[in-house]
């Protein structure tokens, strides 16, 4: 497995909050999926890894490398941060002028199709964009300039359903190209679960589990039952629990095994808001 | 660094009407009064803190990181920085001595030595070398401190020097020292070299600054 990004043992103290040895891998032709809370760790990791914050510890290389080493490989990388990082009083236009300048790899016939593609006006300040123009103009701006590797950071966070499924299409086209590759932090884990490969959940600081995406929605679970069945479940089959109600949530690492285990429950598919909401207000197993 | 240069170019290029009226205003306020050196002076000043502006305005669109992600290093971005000030000084320089040589043609006649065409021509270099040291000083203290903490601080950072100028100027005039013609000449002369100088230094001192910093 060739990876274009190795993220290991990242480590960063604050003061309320440290990101504790965050380690993952990103492969060629994948798009990963880095899901959490509010203020688990997911920005401060894609921050680091981008060299715009100083890790205590670990590190992260793109191809192998440094990017502070390396300045070079950042024409390789495309960025989008959550919101536009570009003045208001500026135009696509200007902008574009001012990317051509920076990346030689610049394709202005990519950037125009991007613009015509995503609706966007070429002369129009960008403080009368919505937050949905914005984003689909940093999204234009990443991929302009041929990048191999994609950060999203909530890129399609602005985005209404329609035009976010059109770039998660943009996306997926991206990674057809084996050399390519995603890391994607979101919200909206169902966008991840329509185009991540491995989904690498953060939760205060660590990660909890880096999986293939298809493990999580085809083998993992949620075992809903009530105080009795609980009472007798394996502690090893048990990933994470949340009494409700009613009933006991428990999320369970072979649905399979458990439905055949435990016939008088109920066992679900799990989503990946599922697991987040068991993992972050649950009981974790044993 | 061409397109940081150019973003800073754009960014400000947006305030030049407000500029510009400012500009015209000063002059009709200081060359009557004090005398169309101090005006250039004062242009080439004014102009040099856009350089803050410029920071302003990165702050306010979070441009720094995006301006990290891109193919330079932090040292590049910050000598575009100083590129952007050097531009910014010359432009003002420019234009104090342009809205001065016009205001003496329209005063011919009634000219002061002060206002003479070398005088107002010396006036060229040292507004440059002032402005330019005084903006280098702004971009460290920018870094470290943010754009509208830093103006604070930047005042009292330039009061420093332009107190001791003036207490220079004082003891000589106690004294009775006066410069030769030469001496002043080749301290005209030699001002935008010793801005450079002191430019270099806060050069490094920026870089050191964002070396560290968490963007």
């Amino acid at each position: 497995m060739d990876a274009i990004l190795e993220v290991k043992d990242l480590t960063k103290q604050y003061d309320g909050f440290t990101l504790d040895h965050v380690s993952f891998t990103v492969p060629k032709g994948c798009i990963m999926g880095l899901v959490g809370e509010n203020g688990a760790g997911k920005s401060t990791t894609i921050k680091a890894a981008l060299g715009l914050i100083r890790p205590d510890a670990g590190g992260a290389a793109f191809w192998g490398r440094n990017l502070a080493d390396a300045p070079e490989l950042k024409e390789q990388v495309g960025v989008v941060f959550d919101g536009l990082s570009f003045y208001e009083t500026l135009t696509p236009e200007k902008m574009g002028n001012v990317l051509r300048a920076a990346y030689r790899q610049w394709d202005d016939g990519l950037y125009k199709e991007y613009m015509q593609r995503f609706d966007l006006p070429f002369d129009k300040e960008f403080k009368g964009f919505s937050k949905g123009m914005k984003a689909k103009m940093a999204i234009a701006a990443a991929l302009a300039h041929r990048p191999r590797f994609l950060v999203l950071d909530e890129a399609t966070s602005g985005l209404d359903p329609v035009m976010r499924d059109d770039m998660l299409d943009v996306f997926l086209d991206f990674v057809q190209d084996e050399e390519h590759g995603i890391l994607m932090s979101s919200h909206i884990t169902t966008d991840l679960e329509k185009v991540a490969d491995y989904i690498t959940f953060i939760h205060e600081g660590r990660v909890l589990f880096c999986k293939p995406k298809d493990e999580l929605r085809y083998r993992w679970g949620i075992l809903r039952c009530g105080a009795a069945v609980f009472g007798q479940l394996d502690p090893a089959e048990m990933l994470a629990w949340r009494r409700e109600e009613y009933q006991y949530d428990v999320l369970v690492p072979d649905k399979e095994a458990a439905r055949r285990r435990h016939k008088d429950a109920v066992v679900d598919d799990a989503t990946i808001d599922d697991i987040l909401l068991l993992y972050v207000k649950g009981e974790k197993g044993k | 660094m061409k397109s940081l240069l150019l973003k800073d170019l754009y960014n400000i290029s947006h305030n030049a009407k407000s500029m510009l009226f400012i500009l015209a205003m000063i002059a009709l306020i200081i060359v009557p009064t004090s005398g169309a050196p101090t005006y250039t002076i004062s242009c080439s000043i004014l102009c040099a803190m856009m350089i803050m502006t410029t920071f302003t305005f990165d702050e306010a669109s979070g441009w720094t990181a995006y301006a990290l992600i891109l193919p330079v290093t932090r040292r590049v971005v910050v000598r575009a920085k100083y590129a952007a000030l050097a531009v910014f000084c010359t432009a003002g320089s420019l234009f104090g001595l342009a809205v001065s040589a016009l205001v003496s043609l329209c005063a011919v006649g009634r000219m002061t030595e002060l206002n003479s065409p070398l005088v107002l021509l010396a006036m060229l270099p040292v507004g440059w070398a002032v402005a330019f040291a005084m903006g280098s000083m702004a971009i460290p203290l920018a870094y470290k401190y943010g754009a509208e903490h830093a103006r604070v601080l930047l005042f009292a950072a330039f009061m420093a020097p332009a107190m001791l100028v003036i207490a220079v100027i004082g003891v000589m005039a106690v004294l009775e020292v006066s410069l030769s013609g030469a001496a002043v000449t080749a301290l005209v002369c030699a001002s935008p070299l010793a801005a450079l100088a002191w430019g270099y230094v806060m050069y490094r001192a920026a870089c050191r600054v964002f070396e560290k910093k968490e963007v």
